[in-house]
């Protein structure tokens, strides 16, 4: 791994608008989906994008690779900023971004046989002129992701779903890709054969030197798999560390809440261990609270600041802590030395219908009631 | 179908079983296709203040056994045979009067999906009295208030406002709650949880586990938890029975279960999932194969394709539940335990 930024996302915001009316296409709101997100991938390394649903975390992911077009901010690649590109020029780049998708099934075309679906990509890029080179690169692909040369004459839906997952890296691998997002990879895989993808995953990137950016909301599974890890709630980062320094001193009450609601297989950890339950339900990412996003389910809440002042990604001064973790907490110090006491966080209801505005009472700190 | 030692073992265990599944078999039939077995002799007893896991992965039967107890398989085309005695009486030979009876008043499910399993045209307050207006003829003026409390014992916000709400305006984590309030609002004895926290985030799932761990501490329901997620599993359940391909292949405690897995199936399960405790940059070790590579049960073990401690006997007789007291296992080949 080097030093070198791959991937240089600056201050990325999407929001996309709520519209209204029959006539007259009324905006009249928008969903925060990514709310200003600084992040550098570096060569060769594994960043970890983990969340729970609605935070923002697959939009960024398309967003980096331009399929969601920045409202503000840029995405640069390699020193080009993707944003500023049209047409060829754009389609021409995309060859070194790929995609894994979350739905093996549903991301593989039913009708097209396996080699079809893997000649599509290079034969856009150009790699497949000539038909004895492509039929090497064919099979050299399905044995990289292990699966038998019969496979190229058959369809999709006579492939299980870890096999399907298979072809999809194939595909993205095809076109010799520098970064590779790949969007809840084994989420939607039996137990026992996510195990064979995660492995896959990590050979192939030893193998061919890639870049990865992995969405996932399981922890152990972005854990396991990354080095670096952000975290996000409510469209932005809210901490973003190594994944060891994560795991062993998270600073965020958010990072802390998610690490201990992860069930562990092992029922002396499951019995001993000390559960922050978060009270109430994701905020509305159409309305989302002012202040830091968290503060509305924070055990650790102030009166001050929290419900008023956004915090930044910030070095934090703590012993034995590095500079590559930063925390978006205003008081991360205090709550690591014990200054600051978790207190009790009644639950608040969760505005579901979307649109801002309406819902006033839903905003601030009225919402939420502390039984100190 | 008939497993000796283990019917021995568990008529003596069952007198005080509140739910005792015998033998449990669900044979699909489709014309034209040969019968498929999703269930095969599944046999397990859930006591008042008990939870029962089942564990296993897609296809293993484990929806398909909570359906049939509940009697909410259809009946073309489908065969359940064993028995499901509950207090005594066996559900699968009511009649669906009787069974509609019981469902809500004597036994309740959460399913995994709450938003396709609550009525969207209907406020949530209804699809609870609803309950309490069926099994207890309360009219609905008087079950309002009982329903408004079950609402807030299930830890939803301003339940007198919720009442009124329709499935849509809820997230996915109040929805679940509501769902819960409806099979509790009758107080059945036992409580089938199919997936219940599989569509929702972990910090929601920590909410709903805690929910359900309180209530059978409070009220000694009996709960069969089913899942996938041994995590789940491993926090929550005091029995635990893997499935694999629709037969039981290991059960036991879940303290001895984790620190020791018999099973290779088992061992597989829980040495190829990524732990957040675990020291990072260890590989994984995957089961091989998909669970779709069985062996039929007849004539052999149908894990032995993808096994790694499968023998020449395994592809040719039958392994056969073998419960000592503590740990029931069906393998030929165990996994050692370093004691």
């Amino acid at each position: 791994m080097s030093n070198e930024v791959l991937v240089d996302v600056k201050g990325v915001k999407v929001h996309f608008p709520i519209k209204k009316g029959v006539i007259f296409d009324k905006t009249v709101g928008y969903v925060y989906a990514v709310d200003g997100v600084d992040l550098q991938i570096r060569r060769g390394e594994t960043y970890g994008l983990v969340g729970e649903s609605g935070c923002g975390k697959s939009t960024l992911g398309r967003a980096i690779l331009n399929l969601e077009t920045p409202n503000e901010g840029s995405v640069e690649f390699d020193g080009v900023d993707i944003a500023s590109l049209r047409g060829e020029e754009l389609r021409h780049k995309r060859q070194d971004i790929q995609m894994v998708f979350q739905d093996p099934m549903g991301s593989l075309d039913p009708r097209q046989s396996v080699e079809s679906l893997l000649l599509e990509g290079m034969k856009a890029h150009g790699l497949a002129n000539d038909e004895k080179t492509a039929a090497k690169r064919l099979r050299e692909l399905l044995s990289a992701v292990g699966l038998p040369t019969t496979a190229l004459k058959k369809y999709p839906h006579e492939f299980s779903g870890g096999q399907r997952q298979r072809i999809g890296i194939a595909r993205a691998l095809s076109v010799n890709p520098k970064l590779i997002v790949a969007d809840e990879p084994v989420s939607a895989l039996d137990v026992s054969v996510q195990a064979q993808v995660i492995n896959l995953l990590e050979e192939l990137q030893d193998q061919f030197g890639l870049t990865y950016l992995v969405v996932a909301h399981d922890l152990a599974v972005v854990r396991h798999i990354s080095d670096r890890i952000g975290v996000m709630y409510l469209g932005s980062l809210v901490e973003e560390a190594d994944a060891d320094d994560l795991y062993a001193q998270p600073l965020h009450p958010y990072t802390r809440a998610l690490m201990s609601a992860v069930p562990v297989p092992d029922p002396l950890v499951e019995d001993r261990r000390e559960r922050i339950l978060l009270t109430g339900d994701l905020p509305s990412p159409a309305n989302p609270p002012t202040g830091c996003r968290f503060h509305t389910r924070c055990p650790w809440r102030q009166e001050t600041k929290c419900d008023t002042e956004r915090p930044q990604l910030r070095v934090v001064s703590i012993d034995g802590v590095p500079a590559s973790h930063r925390v978006a907490c205003h008081w991360a110090e205090q709550i690591e030395s014990g200054e600051i006491r978790p207190h009790e966080v009644a639950a608040t209801l969760t505005d579901q219908s979307g649109t801002a505005g309406d819902h006033a009472d839903f905003v601030g700190p009225a919402s939420v009631t502390e039984a100190l | 179908m008939t497993e000796t030692i283990e019917n021995v073992n568990q008529q003596q265990s069952s007198t005080d079983a509140l739910l005792s599944v015998r033998d449990l078999t669900v044979t699909f039939q489709r014309q034209g296709e040969q019968p498929f077995r999703a269930v095969d002799g599944v046999s397990f007893d859930v006591r008042p203040g008990q939870t029962v896991g089942l564990v296993g992965e897609s296809g293993c039967g484990k929806s398909v056994t909570s359906l049939a107890i509940m009697g909410l398989l259809p009946h073309r085309g489908v065969t359940v045979e064993g028995e499901v005695l509950f207090q005594g009486t066996d559900l699968l030979k009511e009649s669906n009067n009787q069974m509609r009876d019981r469902r809500g008043r004597d036994l309740g499910m959460i399913f995994q999906d709450p938003l396709s399993s609550l009525n969207p045209v209907v406020p949530i307050g209804i699809q609870v009295t609803e309950v309490l207006e069926r099994h207890r003829g309360m009219s609905r003026k008087a079950a309002t208030p009982v329903a408004r409390d079950m609402l807030d014992k299930v830890g939803i916000p301003d339940p007198e406002r919720r009442l009124k709400d329709y499935p849509h305006q809820l997230s996915g984590g109040m929805r679940q709650r509501a769902l819960i309030a409806m099979a509790l609002a009758c107080q059945p004895r036992v409580l089938i949880a199919d997936e219940p926290t599989t569509a929702l985030d972990v910090t929601i799932q920590a909410q709903i586990l805690a929910l359900l761990r309180d209530l059978v501490q409070d009220t000694g329901t009996a709960l069969v938890m089913i899942t996938h997620d041994l995590g789940v599993v491993a926090g929550l359940c005091d029995s635990v029975n893997v499935l694999y391909a629709g037969k039981i292949v290991e059960r036991g405690d879940r303290h001895p279960l984790f620190a020791a897995p018999r099973h290779p199936y088992t061992a597989g399960l829980l040495s190829s999932i990524p732990r957040l405790d675990a020291p990072r940059g260890e590989r994984l070790t995957p089961i091989p194969g998909s669970v779709s590579d069985n062996l039929p049960w007849d004539h052999a073990c149908a894990f032995a394709p993808r096994c790694p401690n499968a023998l020449e006997v395994c592809r040719e007789v039958r392994p056969e539940l073998v419960d000592d007291g503590s740990r029931a296992l069906r393998c030929h080949n165990p996994v050692e335990v370093n004691r």
